[in-house]
């Protein structure tokens, strides 16, 4: 099976990759957010929770865009069907998880040195700070790909994303903020917990969505 | 069946009266908060049933998808409306009983962000499943969407507010000592959680048979 | 030879509170081949789409065996071949790079060459599916379905967009493949049914 994961993961980057306009669209959402905050706070050092509320929001929405769109691009271009004769529902799940995981990986990986840079937002405990981005993205990213596949099977796919998919991410941001937080000010190094949290939330979800995926895939 | 029915429809019919009255007139106010106190005795059990309203509607779901019986795709979706109504109760009489006790109607405390959220997975539920119009797969689409949120919920209720201190009166987990209350409002609390109980299942079973019911009428129908 | 079954019992599709078809039974053994016919909007698709297994039924059942074996979602692309008009390969790839990716086992890779020669698709097998003519997209649809040498093959009207050297091509090759297999086409076209041994009619009196 790893290498019907590998194949659809190639597939999948070949697509992505000779298409772009999912990428494309997140990063340049990433890179403009980020500058266009940072102009508007006038190159003042904000506080804290602030910078870390913006950090987030800006994490969120570049990837909210393009996470869906792993299985939306299905649908919207009838592939769909194809790849569901070719494939079992439990590879698909795995390799856009996969995917996913890597995309949103990756956008954090873009955001946060531009973040730090312009908005001077160092953080003091930096290892915190990083386990906390890290895990908080994988969170985002598991949520987002059960999500994406109920959504592309439905009308009016960019709101009602929206609308599922912001009570089941109000925990991992909720969390996320609150530990980017204390990363960023000086103080107590602050705990594990909440890290081990997002870590926890990860798995369960995951686990959740590979034994339910194939009641959304398959009709 | 039916003799249980109607032994519930008379226990409701006697014991909710009996409730308002215990709430509202017999139980002494509690201290320094007023006779608007009272409101705990309804929060308390409406917050309780939208609970209740949320593990009836995952049971449902995962019967819908061990068993394609559509019977459980409705009973799942009366759920889910039962759910909604029950948790913007709690959060309206959870938002009264702030301002009462601490002078802010609204404060995001993790209880209360968790009563938000649990109306935000109702809503968000409902719109999915209309979303889906006559989609053959709708049914189970929904019934994984609220299996995932039902894993979701325990992070939300049960560990964020031991994580973060909160205002939030805690009643249920108490260990150290049992309740803080008169036995008098102990005995209150509990007699309304459980008339409150008792009606929330004399509803659902009520909608679930009437939409089994629609639902045959609509296929003969539709055979004619 | 494989012991193959196909058995349909009162099989009933519904759209909404629309009933598509009701009651239809057939039961198809090694060898044969079954049109499902009828005007358009009757359901076609859709019958061959639960008989596929892509497609839950309202009531009835379909009881799908290779040598007593149960078809299951996971040996599904195995043992049937399918290709139909809501069924397309990524456009942004190229017609080797979809092949590679639907092909089951690697040793299959003369059957690949053979059936893009056959179906004179070898020369553009490295372009962009997208920049394909209609008809040269049918034909790698139709490749798609033969890939894995399928004994159970479904077709929803194959012979769309292929011009007369493709559809002859198509049919000496259904005829090629007809002993020993099953296969099902849905379809309005003469030429394709006559090639078939049973029909279904749908239509209004199936309602």
């Amino acid at each position: 099976m790893e290498n019907r994961i590998y194949k659809h993961l190639k597939k999948d980057i070949l697509v992505e990759f000779r298409n772009r306009s999912a990428v494309n669209i997140s990063f340049a959402f990433a890179g403009i957010t980020t500058i266009a905050v940072s102009l508007a706070s006038g190159g003042i050092r904000l506080d804290a929770n602030i910078q870390s509320i913006l950090f987030w929001i800006i994490i969120f929405f570049s990837g909210m865009s393009g996470l869906a769109h792993t299985f939306i691009r299905e649908e919207e271009e009838r592939t769909a069907l194809f790849l569901a004769i070719h494939s079992i529902p439990e590879e698909v799940y795995i390799s856009k998880l996969l995917f996913n995981l890597v995309f949103f990986i990756f956008i954090a990986l873009v955001v946060s040195p531009l973040y730090i840079f312009f908005m001077h937002a160092i953080p003091v405990h930096f290892t915190h700070f990083c386990l906390t981005v890290l895990f908080g993205s994988i969170a985002i990213a598991s949520v987002s790909t059960i999500l994406g596949a109920i959504v592309s099977k439905a009308e009016n796919r960019g709101t009602l994303f929206t609308v599922i998919s912001f009570p089941l991410m109000l925990p991992v941001l909720w969390i996320a903020i609150m530990n980017t937080t204390a990363s960023l000010e000086p103080g107590a190094a602050p705990g594990f917990q909440s890290i081990l949290f997002l870590l926890a939330f990860s798995g369960v979800i995951i686990s959740a969505s590979y034994l339910s995926f194939k009641f959304i895939w398959m009709e | 069946m039916k003799a249980l029915r109607f032994i519930f429809y008379i226990l409701l019919v006697v014991m909710m009266p009996v409730v308002f009255y215990m709430a509202l007139v017999w139980v002494p106010p509690a201290m320094g908060l007023g006779d608007a106190s009272r409101i705990l005795y309804f929060h308390v059990p409406v917050a309780w049933s939208s609970v209740l309203a949320f593990l009836a509607a995952g049971y449902y779901s995962v019967r819908y998808l061990a068993k394609e019986d559509y019977r459980y795709e409705l009973y799942a979706w009366n759920a889910a409306f039962t759910g909604l109504v029950y948790s913007t109760l709690t959060v309206v009489t959870g938002s009264i009983w702030a301002h009462i006790s601490w002078n802010i109607w609204w404060n995001w405390d993790p209880r209360e962000t968790s009563a938000v959220i649990l109306l935000l997975i109702y809503i968000a539920y409902i719109s999915l499943y209309s979303s889906l119009k006559e989609r053959p797969g709708r049914g189970k689409i929904s019934a994984v969407y609220l299996i995932i949120a039902a894993v979701v919920m325990p992070f939300l209720v049960f560990i964020i507010p031991r994580i973060y201190w909160s205002l939030h009166p805690d009643m249920i987990f108490n260990t150290k000592n049992k309740f803080d209350m008169e036995s008098s409002m102990r005995i209150t609390l509990f007699t309304s959680m459980g008339v409150f109980t008792l009606l929330y299942f004399f509803i659902i079973n009520l909608m679930n048979r009437t939409a089994v019911l629609e639902k045959k009428i609509q296929e003969k129908i539709h055979d004619n | 030879m494989d012991n193959l079954l196909i058995h349909a019992e009162n099989v009933s599709a519904r759209f909404g509170n629309v009933t598509v078809f009701k009651n239809i039974s057939f039961r198809l053994e090694t060898g044969s081949s079954m049109a499902i016919t009828g005007p358009n909007g009757s359901g076609k698709s859709t019958l061959l789409q639960i008989v596929a297994g892509l497609q839950r039924t309202v009531s009835g059942t379909v009881t799908r065996r290779v040598n007593d074996a149960e078809i299951t979602v996971e040996n599904f692309s195995a043992h049937a071949g399918y290709t139909g008009p809501l069924v397309n390969p990524y456009d942004m790839l190229t017609a080797a790079e979809n092949l590679a990716f639907t092909v089951k086992d690697s040793a299959a890779k003369e059957r690949v060459i053979h059936l893009l020669d056959y179906f004179d698709l070898y020369k553009e097998r490295n372009k962009i599916v997208k920049h394909f003519s209609s008809g040269m997209k049918q034909r790698l649809k139709l490749i798609h379905a033969f890939i894995n040498d399928p004994v159970i093959i479904m077709l929803d009207e194959p012979g769309s967009n292929l011009d007369s050297t493709g559809k002859d091509k198509l049919f000496a090759k259904i005829e090629e493949l007809k002993a020993g297999r099953i296969v099902i086409i849905a379809s309005n076209e003469q030429d394709e049914i006559n090639l078939c041994g049973e029909r279904v009619e749908l239509g209004k009196q199936n309602i």
